[in-house]
């Protein structure tokens, strides 16, 4: 098992050195100077020059990627073309909200998708189920600002029941953070949420068909401890592969999320380096979001050797 | 002869007829043709009825009471939905109506090509994949690279450095999709490659591209076909997110995430500037969803009973 996990985790490697040079080599396949393409329309030829020289583009092309990859690797991220600052302190500034969204988007749907999925499991072909699986693809469709701009219309400007944007960080105090984040990861959730449902709910028809279920039945369980301890714990392994996976959904979608609520996290910065082209700061990004992707899916990955006695490499 | 058994059910004493049986089984029509398909597929007839109008829509787009979605009118700026403008007006005056109806344009043409292209592509990728051993390895460990980029931030990323047009943004988002496609394409093919009748034609002497031709790819096209609608509704939706921020499609184009993007300044005091165009990208989306759901369950029964 250990060497399983082993080749697993060098397995990665490749994988994030292929990330690392498709993130860095972006700049030379889009069309023209990658130091005329970050200046902007506006730039002189000096200012063109300066860029060319800070970001190190007159050096071969591997050349300039060692380096990079040298100082990726040491946490030095760049700098900012518009600020001047260092790119990794601008993300670290801006990472609390979006790591917070994310975390209670994501426990939000947790709790919300696998109860569903189950009840839609244990009555399937009920009008409960085909209210449930209606849902899913309804959720699945609604683009994530769609409902975002209706909850908050809806709870924030009508009811007046929470805030309509911002972002108190959680240094003071658990509800004022809360009360920000409660719409934005209703709005963040539902897609990931239809999603996680439709997948609960598949992998628990297939496990009540099995003949321990009929067992624990026969043995006089009661519906709750079959349907949640029995099944839902044999059924656990395809549903946390979708919730890693769907961590892409959750970033892609914060990106949008932060937009519509005002949130000062990692998305505005992405939007906010798109629009005064700041190229080092989305490759920042960029870069961060996918090591985040890959090592949660890589310790999902490894956490099923090690709790799944089923699981054998 | 006695007088009881002249009846027709004349029975010879001791016989015993079985009680008739009750009709257990309902009778099967088995439904042919086109019509026949769509009302045993319910889905697939709503979706694609809804996509047929919205493509309707955007073809004759000109010809249902819309002005020029560009002209500004400065004198009438953000009315509100009335029976002169049947969604109001933007910041500039620009009739929303008009915009959505044309916007609908870009939303398609940005999913059906994007579906298009990721299809080919992807097909393209992963039959090589799937039959090329050296390049299998090689292939594979890059769409796995490009798969670890969240989708919407590698077509960010590709935006950013690029001018904003229709053609770049579907450039980038087909970019995004295509690893996916290829990971398909070359799960079928090998394991179709497995199949005894491949085989078959193996051992009987069919060249390669023979057998690509006759056993794979039609074999592929049904999960293909299921795949790219999928495909087609994420491009509508991340063609929208990326007109929202910023990086999508150029501002004098009216796109809905462009209208939405306009009228996100003011959407506390006007929402229906974000209203209309968010309920029609919704109904889209939607109606291809519907379509993807209806063809996976009728091209794949086994599937269809779980998800």
């Amino acid at each position: 098992m250990l060497s399983y996990i082993l080749r697993r985790v060098l397995a990665t490697l490749p994988v994030m050195a292929i990330v690392a040079l498709f993130v860095f080599s972006l700049l030379y396949i889009a069309p023209g100077d990658p130091a005329v393409v970050i200046a902007g329309d506006q730039a002189s030829p000096g200012d063109v020059e300066r860029i060319r020289q800070s970001l190190g583009l007159d050096q071969p092309f591997l050349v300039q990627f060692g380096t990079w990859l040298g100082h990726i690797l040491r946490g030095d991220l760049g700098t900012s073309i518009f600020t001047g600052l260092p790119v990794a302190a601008m993300i670290a500034q801006r990472i609390e909200p979006t790591l917070s969204l994310m975390a209670i988007t994501l426990v939000l749907t947790i709790l919300v998708a696998v109860p569903l999925g189950v009840v839609a499991a244990w009555k399937a072909g009920s009008l409960l189920d085909r209210a449930i699986m209606a849902f899913a693809v309804f959720g699945f469709s609604l683009p994530v600002f769609v409902v975002g701009y209706v909850l908050a219309y809806v709870f924030a400007l009508e009811l007046e029941w929470l805030p309509v944007q911002g972002y108190t960080p959680l240094a003071r105090g658990v509800w004022p953070w809360l009360e920000n984040l409660i719409l934005p990861s209703i709005a963040l959730g539902c897609v990931y949420i239809a999603l996680i449902a439709r997948i609960t709910r598949a992998a628990m028809l297939e496990v009540l068909t099995q003949d321990y279920i009929r067992t624990a039945r026969a043995k006089g369980l009661g519906q709750g401890d079959i349907l949640f301890v029995h099944a839902l714990k044999n059924a656990a392994v395809p549903i946390v592969t979708v919730i890693g996976i769907g961590i892409a959904l959750l970033i892609g979608g914060a990106v949008v999320t932060e937009s519509v609520f005002a949130i000062p996290g990692l998305g505005r910065l992405t939007v906010d380096a798109i629009l005064r082209r700041d190229y080092p700061v989305i490759q920042g990004i960029v870069l961060l979001f996918s090591f985040v992707y890959v090592l949660v899916n890589l310790t999902i990955d490894v956490a099923y050797t090690l709790i799944d006695p089923r699981i054998r490499y | 002869m006695t007088p009881s058994t002249t009846t027709a059910q004349a029975l010879r004493p001791g016989l015993v007829v079985a009680p008739q049986l009750p009709e257990l089984l309902r009778q099967v029509r088995v439904r042919r043709g086109i019509l026949g398909f769509l009302r045993g597929h319910p889905t697939v007839a709503i979706g694609g009825a809804l996509l047929v109008c919205l493509v309707l829509i955007g073809i004759f787009a000109p010809f249902l009471g819309t002005v020029d979605p560009t002209a500004l009118a400065p004198a009438k700026r953000t009315r509100p939905p009335s029976a002169d403008f049947w969604f109001g007006t933007d910041l500039l005056g620009r009739d929303i109506y008009s915009r959505v109806l044309y916007g609908t344009r870009v939303s398609l043409t940005v999913g059906l090509s994007v579906a298009a292209l990721a299809s080919l592509a992807g097909l393209a990728i992963g039959m090589v994949s799937g039959f090329v051993r050296w390049a299998d390895g090689i292939l594979m460990r890059f769409m796995d690279g490009l798969m670890s980029i969240p989708p919407i931030l590698l077509a960010i990323a590709l935006m950013a450095l690029t001018r904003g047009s229709v053609g770049n943004v579907i450039l980038a988002i087909t970019i995004a999709e295509v690893p996916r496609v290829s990971r398909l394409v070359r799960g079928v093919v090998l394991s179709l490659r497995e199949q005894p009748y491949v085989d078959a034609a193996v051992a009987s002497g069919t060249r390669t591209p023979m057998i690509i031709l006759r056993h794979i790819l039609p074999n592929t096209l049904a999960p293909m076909l299921v795949q790219a609608t999928y495909i087609c509704a994420s491009a509508m939706i991340v063609e929208a997110i990326l007109s929202f921020i910023g990086a999508g499609t150029p501002p004098t184009i009216p796109s809905w995430g462009n209208i939405m993007a306009e009228g996100r300044a003011l959407w506390q005091v006007k929402p229906y500037i974000v209203f209309f165009p968010a309920a029609f990208l919704s109904v889209t989306v939607l109606a291809v969803n519907l379509l993807g759901d209806g063809l996976r369950d009728a091209l794949d029964p086994r599937m269809a009973k779980n998800l």
